[in-house]
This record gives structure tokens, C-alpha cells and sequence, in this order.
């Protein structure tokens, strides 16, 4: 009953995208306003009612539909049983559309006498988005499929994905990727209407590119936490084809948010931005192609069904095909009013944009060439981390490097002599904040050396910034002022949110050790400095699974107890299979990371135990980089409201 | 030379289009993964028998005809779509099938083939999944080929459909007719 309720309104809201696609701009704004209103809400109506009642029947276990009885269970707990809804392929893209239309109803609220026809060219494009992805699902992927009959019980499922992080890890994911999707329509309006209007066309997508990237950050860094707590293989990143169809877009869009900000200041690189607008977004939509066609294979693929993969071909090359012919035709209106200084804010701006697209263009090559080989010669390879590492790092480099100047350099063109005495006190401070950082862990790696300086230039910059700022805010000489860059707190929190991030990756992926050893009942092993004894190990029982834990207590040098780790190994006898949950104690400079495996009281079991620098950073980092970014689109959301007037 | 750029996007991009369109028209199968133990005789191994309760010696019964190995679980959902196309396989083409049952219980093993019709000329039991780290088994259904004189020839990973059936017995007939 209430599955066909949600199949209806998934029909309706088809009508709807559709009626709000059929309402491009005409002479007469106020039935294009009103008719526009009326889609706009009903679309987000719909597509809400739609996504509630698969929650429903998820919550409610009807197994009579075909998608509750493959991805749920009666025995699960409730908070997955709700994330079970976009814990699959069908599930997922009623999300994607309700994330849609939440975004498309965001654009028609910035209608206002001055931006009309951007603003309706701009949800017609919207609309032709959304009526692919609502076609895509009704047609190809349809999650309230009746199964006949209703089976008793459902098939569960992965037990891996039964992880708070994982749970909201795809709606702030996919935030994202939608959210990109407001940039790429954006983008198509302000090329085909031209400047009529004199509108401030970025100034509109702005916000939008910001929650995009902000919410692409957290999401990513929570797909992150999942792997690293639930997969127990000691690290967080795997370059898998799944975690660069996001990071992707993720490079993209940091392009774009600073080449925003150059185009609202300084007219320039307005060409590019459109372009980066439209990459963002059809990287988003092919990453996810790729990862779910099975043509890729990873852990998030879902369906193997070809016709699936062939319709979203199709629509990318709509997509894309429409959108760049437009950009090829119309771009060239857009032509800059002022020249760029290398030396200038901009310049630097512009210097590491160009550096984000190379390493996106890497990334893209890495995760492409297998199939590209594969196409080509029909052998199979495979491209893995040492290749990312050695194409990323030596780019991300001098691109961390200029982000650090970056701020201090004002929007005019600026000598070499005033850079390198603004900077002077930060070198100094970069300096001191390396020695002692490589003092605590008496490191000589290279890659150390250069992570720690990198993270230690963004904040000494930033610190030397803030404290001229002050000296001119609470100083008698105001005339001054204009000499000091403007600093925003979004940016302030954004770029320390990166070095946290660099500490945090340096610590964790240079210094980490990691000891696999087997080990019986009051056995001991030693990592840096700590003592590891296994203490006890016994059977738990939880919800859906039981497991065996092991106990183990930790000592430090002074042979002081500091905590006691255990780590489980679960089976999940509904689905039969095992996973093993990680216990990990963290502290500021480090995370003791202990996986139990396989074993028996005879042989004893075999213990990973990872000691990892710095981990807790990354998370902060992230966080750090997702508050900023908050702000940003608030203080962007003010100035868009001030256009109104 | 400046505006000629503005339209290397777009033929970028449909090029690598028409890559991704190639190999989802192609008939691949993503999942196809080359096992080391192609071409490389059946690793040796004893278990016990579910049907006959005697211990089945790879050594003795890999030689003289092409043999399929067909690792399945009552627990495993696909297997149980695949099981109509191994019975087709045994019954109709007269292939000898031998099953492996990989983590399961033997009684449920027996009464779930007693329901669906057995298609297996013997079952093993691999109760703790040592037979399948050996084939470096990681999903199941899997199937492998294996001709007459003991050598895998082929493996594939997840259930033989009713898309690929077609596929996989010319891919038999061609290993037997080598």
C-alpha cells in the first residue's frame, strides 16, 4: 500500500520536473513565477513523500517489496534499517533525486525582479537533470518492485556497512555531487541568456559550489572513518576507483571555489569557471557511473545490469554534450577585463587551479587507464597506490606551498621583495614548529620532513597575518589598512583545516608501524615504546551477530597501564559472513589500532596492531575544513541577499 | 587559435565516451579475474565426501574429462539462482560437476539439494573453507573449468545466468575440443 503511495509520487514528481522543465522563460513573469512555484514545491512534495515511504517500509520490514527483502532484515537494528534505504543502488537514487529537488527549490528561492530569466533558465536546466535521474529510476532501478511472494524474512545485509559513519557517509556524499549539480546549471543559464540581465551570476552559484565542496569534504572524510574503524586494515585512504570518483570533483571544486572568489573581485577567469562548473559536475555524475555500471569494479558496485550503464551513457552525453557545445559557442562572451599578474593574488590563485586540474587529470588517467588498456588490448592491469603517490604528491607540493603565500599577496601585482619580507616571519616560524615536531618523533624520512614544513607554512602564515591585522585594527595608524590582506574567518578556518589535514596524513601514512603477529593468552609483543599483552578472550553476543573479543592491556614505557583494547571478530549468521571490528585508543599524537584474526586456543590467534601518528588529525582537519566552509555559505547566502535590494 | 580551444572539452569528452560506451556494449565481465592457478594443475586436497561419506582424493578423480568445480552454499543467494543452470549443465550436456560445499552445514547442504535436484556427480564438504583459500575462492558461487589432464583452464567468479550460460558452456566446449 504504502509502496505503491511511493511509486505514485515518484510518477508525480516526474510530472512536475517535467512541467517545471516545460516552463521556460516567457514574456510573462508572473505565470512563469507562479507555474514555476507550483512545480518547484510539489517536485520537492513528492519526491519527500516517495522517499518516506520506502523509509516506511524499510522500518516497517515489507518484505513484499523486492528491495527491502534484498537489503533488510527483521533483526536489525532500526538506525540501520533507515540507512538500509540508501545502502543500495535503487534506494541511493531516490536520495540523489530527493537531494535534487531540495537543491532545486534552494535556486528558486533566490528569485527577484533583477535575476528572472537567470534564475528560470537555471531551473529548467535543473529540471532536465532531475527528469533524467527520475526517468533513470523508473524505468531501470525502481525501488518499489513488488516480489511475489512476500518472502518471510529478508536477505540482510552487509554487515560492513553496519557503521554510524557509513550511515550518513552517502546523503553528505551525495550533497555534494548534487550539489554541484546547481553549479552546472548555473553555469548553462549565465552562457545562454549572456549578460543580459547584468546579473552577478556567480554570486548565485557561489553558495551553492560552497555547500557542494563543504559537504563533499565531510562526506568523503566519513567514508574515510568507515574505512579506517570498520575495514581494520590500518590505513584510511585506498585509492579504490570510489574514493577518486568523489575526490575528484572534491579537486574540482576547490578550483572553483577560488576561482569564484577571483572572478566576484576581479572580473577575471570568468571562462574558466564556467567550464570547471560544468567539469564538477559531470565528473560527479560519470565517478559515480563508473563506480556503479560495474564497469569499475569496487565496493560500491551495485548492479551489474548493462542496461543500466548504457542509459546513463546516454544521459551523460546529453549532459555533456550540450552543455560544452554551449560552452564552445557562447564561453567566448565572457571575456576578462583585466590582465593577470603571476605576482598577484590571482595569479597565485590561477597557478594552483591549474594545479588542483593536474592532479585531478592524474587521478582521472589513474582510474581510467585500466579500462583504457583493457579496451585497447584486452589485458587487465591494475593502478595502484605507488602510482598516486608518485604523480599526487609532487604536484599537491608546490601547490600547498603557494596556498600558504597566497593570502598574503593583495589582489594588485606585488614584487618579489615585499612577498619575501611578508613571509620572512613565518619561514622562521615554519622552521621552528618542523624542528620540534621531527624532535617528538625523531624522524629522518624526506616525505616527513616536507609534510610537517607544508602544514607549518599555512599556519605560520596565517598567524602572521592575523596578528598584522590586529596591530592595524586595535593601532592608531589606519592608513595602512589596505596594505594588509582581508582575511575571512571561512578561509582562515578552511586553509588551517588543511594544515591539520597535511599533519595528519604526514604522521599517519610516514611514521606508522605496523607489527602482525600470532599470539596466545598472556603473550606480549612490543610497538614503539608500547607493550601489548593479550590478556583474555571471550564470546560476546549482539543484536545480529556474535563474536569473540580479545582482551588486550597496553603499557607504556613506564610499564603503566594506559588502556585496555578489544577487538572483535563478529559473524553475522544471517548472512554468513564475519567482519572484525578494530578497537583503537586515540589520543592527540597517535592511534594504538589492534585487529584480531583468525585463530584458536592452541596456535593462537593472529593480532595486526598498527601504531599510527596523528590520525585524530585528519578527522579534525576535515571538520575544521567543513566549519569553514559553513561559514562561507552563510557570509555568501548575506551577500546574494543583498542583491535582492 | 584562442576560440578553437573552447571546443577541446567537448571532444575530450566524447571521446572518452565513446571508450566507456565500448566497453559496456563489449561482452566483459568486470569481475573476470585472472586466478594464478590457471593453467596450473588442481591444488591436491582430501575431504570427506557428502554423498558417498567416503574421503574424496583430488589426486585420483581429476583426469580423463573435462570437469567442472562449482564452489556453492545453501547460504548463498546466487548460488540458488545458478543451481537451474548446473542442473542443465549436468543433465542435458553431461557435464560432471563437482560441488564444493563451502561453509555449511551438511545436513542443510543435503536437504537443499534433496528440494532442487542435484546436479553434482560429488559434493565436498569444506566446513571451515580451507579447500577454498587453496583455489583462492573469494565470493561465492565461483566454477572452475578444468580439463582432462587435471589443469584449471578457466574460473569464474559469481553464478552462471542465464546471460552468460551461453558464454560459459562454449567456453567448456572450447577447452574440451583443445
Amino acid at each position: 500500500m504504502i509502496a505503491n503511495l511511493g511509486n505514485f509520487s515518484l510518477w508525480l514528481a516526474l510530472f512536475f520536473a517535467a512541467l517545471q522543465f516545460g516552463v521556460s522563460y516567457r514574456k510573462n513573469n508572473k505565470s512563469t513565477l507562479y507555474l514555476n512555484k507550483i512545480s518547484v514545491y510539489s517536485l520537492l512534495l513528492f519526491t519527500l513523500l516517495s522517499f518516506l515511504s520506502l523509509m516506511y517500509c524499510y522500518i516497517v520490514s515489507d518484505f513484499s517489496v523486492s528491495n527491502v527483502y534484498l537489503n533488510s532484515h527483521t533483526t536489525k537494528p532500526l538506525v540501520y534499517k533507515i540507512s538500509a534505504v540508501w545502502g543500495n543502488h535503487e534506494g541511493s537514487m531516490l536520495l540523489w533525486i530527493l537531494v535534487l529537488s531540495i537543491f532545486n527549490y534552494f535556486i528558486f528561492k533566490l528569485y527577484n525582479k533583477n535575476n528572472i530569466i537567470l534564475i528560470t533558465k537555471t531551473l529548467e536546466t535543473q529540471a532536465f537533470v532531475t527528469i533524467g535521474f527520475l526517468l533513470f529510476t523508473v524505468l531501470t532501478s525502481n525501488p518499489f518492485e513488488k516480489i511475489i511472494p512476500t518472502p518471510t524474512n529478508g536477505l540482510g545485509f552487509n554487515p560492513v556497512l553496519q557503521d554510524p559513519a557509513l550511515a550518513i557517509h552517502p546523503p553528505l556524499l551525495y550533497i555534494g555531487y548534487v550539489g554541484f549539480s546547481a553549479a552546472f546549471s548555473f553555469s548553462i543559464s549565465a552562457m545562454s541568456v549572456g549578460n543580459i540581465e547584468k546579473v552577478p551570476w556567480y554570486n548565485y552559484m557561489k553558495p551553492f559550489v560552497l555547500a557542494a565542496w563543504t559537504f563533499l569534504t565531510i562526506g568523503i572524510a566519513f567514508g574515510s572513518i568507515w574505512a579506517y574503524y570498520e575495514l581494520g586494515w590500518g590505513g584510511w585512504w585506498f585509492w579504490d576507483p570510489v574514493e577518486n570518483a568523489s575526490f575528484m570533483p572534491w579537486l574540482l571544486g576547490t578550483a572553483l571555489v577560488h576561482s569564484l572568489v577571483t572572478v566576484e573581485k576581479k572580473k577575471v577567469l570568468q571562462k574558466w569557471v564556467l567550464l570547471l562548473a560544468i567539469l564538477a559536475f559531470l565528473l560527479s555524475v560519470i565517478g559515480t557511473f563508473l563506480v556503479r555500471s560495474g564497469i569499475l569494479t569496487s565496493v560500491h558496485t551495485f548492479a551489474l545490469d548493462p542496461t543500466r550503464g548504457i542509459y546513463i551513457l546516454i544521459f551523460i552525453a546529453i549532459l555533456g554534450g550540450y552543455s560544452l557545445l554551449i560552452f564552445a559557442k557562447n564561453s567566448k562572451k565572457f571575456f576578462d577585463k583585466n590582465y593577470i599578474s603571476f605576482m598577484s593574488r590571482e595569479g597565485s590563485i590561477l597557478v594552483n587551479n591549474i594545479l588542483m586540474i593536474v592532479v585531478c587529470a592524474s587521478v582521472f588517467l589513474g582510474t581510467i587507464y585500466p579500462l583504457i588498456i583493457e579496451a585497447l588490448s584486452n589485458n587487465k592491469i591494475s593502478v595502484g597506490e605507488p602510482y598516486y603517490n608518485s604523480t599526487v604528491i609532487p604536484i599537491i607540493i608546490p601547490a600547498i606551498l603557494i596556498m600558504g603565500i597566497v593570502p598574503l599577496i593583495s589582489w594588485q601585482k606585488t614584487s618579489l621583495i615585499t612577498i619575501l619580507k611578508k613571509t620572512f616571519p613565518s619561514i622562521m616560524l615554519t622552521f621552528a614548529i618542523t624542528v620540534t615536531i621531527l624532535w617528538i618523533y625523531r624522524s629522518q624520512s624526506v616525505l616527513g620532513f616536507i609534510g610537517i614544513i607544508l602544514s607549518g607554512w599555512i599556519i605560520s602564515n596565517i598567524v602572521f597575518t592575523l596578528f598584522e591585522q590586529s596591530k592595524i585594527k586595535y593601532g592608531k595608524n589606519k592608513f595602512i589598512k589596505n596594505s594588509v590582506p582581508k582575511f575571512t574567518k571561512s578561509m582562515i578556518l578552511a586553509h588551517i583545516g588543511v594544515a591539520l589535514l597535511i599533519l595528519g596524513i604526514t604522521g599517519s601514512s610516514v611514521w606508522q608501524k605496523e607489527k602482525i603477529t600470532r599470539m596466545k593468552i598472556n603473550d606480549e609483543t612490543i610497538i614503539h615504546n608500547y607493550k601489548v599483552i593479550f590478556k583474555e578472550i571471550k564470546e560476546v553476543v549482539g543484536k545480529n551477530y556474535v563474536a569473540i573479543q580479545g582482551n588486550f592491556w597496553i603499557y607504556n614505557e613506564k610499564n603503566n597501564i594506559i588502556t585496555k583494547l578489544k577487538p572483535e571478530n563478529r559473524f553475522y549468521p544471517i548472512t554468513n559472513n564475519s567482519t572484525s571490528e578494530a578497537s583503537i585508543h586515540t589520543n592527540i599524537l597517535r592511534d594504538l589500532y589492534i585487529v584480531l584474526g583468525n585463530g584458536n586456543e592452541q596456535d593462537g590467534w593472529i593480532v595486526r596492531v598498527y601504531y599510527n601518528p596523528l590520525v585524530v588529525w585528519i578527522w579534525i582537519g576535515a571538520f575544521v575544513i567543513f566549519l569553514g566552509g559553513i561559514f562561507s555559505i552563510n557570509s555568501n547566502l548575506k551577500i546574494v541577499k543583498r542583491l535582492s535590494l | 587559435m584562442k576560440r578553437k580551444i573552447l571546443i577541446l572539452p567537448i571532444i575530450l569528452f566524447f571521446t572518452l565516451l565513446i571508450v566507456f560506451f565500448y566497453l559496456l556494449v563489449i561482452d566483459r565481465n568486470p569481475s573476470e579475474l585472472p586466478s594464478v592457478l590457471i593453467n596450473k594443475e588442481v591444488p591436491s586436497f582430501q575431504a570427506k565426501s557428502l554423498m558417498t561419506k567416503k574421503t574424496f582424493i583430488s589426486e585420483k578423480e581429476f583426469n580423463g574429462e573435462i570437469i567442472l568445480v562449482n564452489f556453492f552454499a545453501t547460504w548463498c543467494a546466487p548460488c540458488l539462482q545458478e543451481h537451474q543452470y548446473l542442473k542443465k549443465l549436468s543433465n542435458q550436456r553431461g557435464l560432471k560437476i563437482i560441488g564444493i560445499n563451502y561453509k555449511d552445514d551438511p545436513t542443510t547442504a543435503l536437504a537443499w539439494l534433496k528440494k532442487l535436484g542435484n546436479p553434482y556427480a560429488d559434493v565436498i564438504a569444506d566446513k571451515k573453507g580451507h579447500i577454498g583459500i587453496d583455489w583462492g575462492v573469494y565470493g561465492l558461487p565461483e566454477t572452475f573449468i578444468i580439463d582432462s589432464k587435471g589443469v584449471i583452464k578457466y574460473r569464474l567468479i559469481g553464478p552462471i545466468t542465464k546471460k552468460t550460460y551461453k558464454a560459459f558452456y562454449s567456453k567448456v566446449m572450447e577447452i574440451e575440443n583443445l
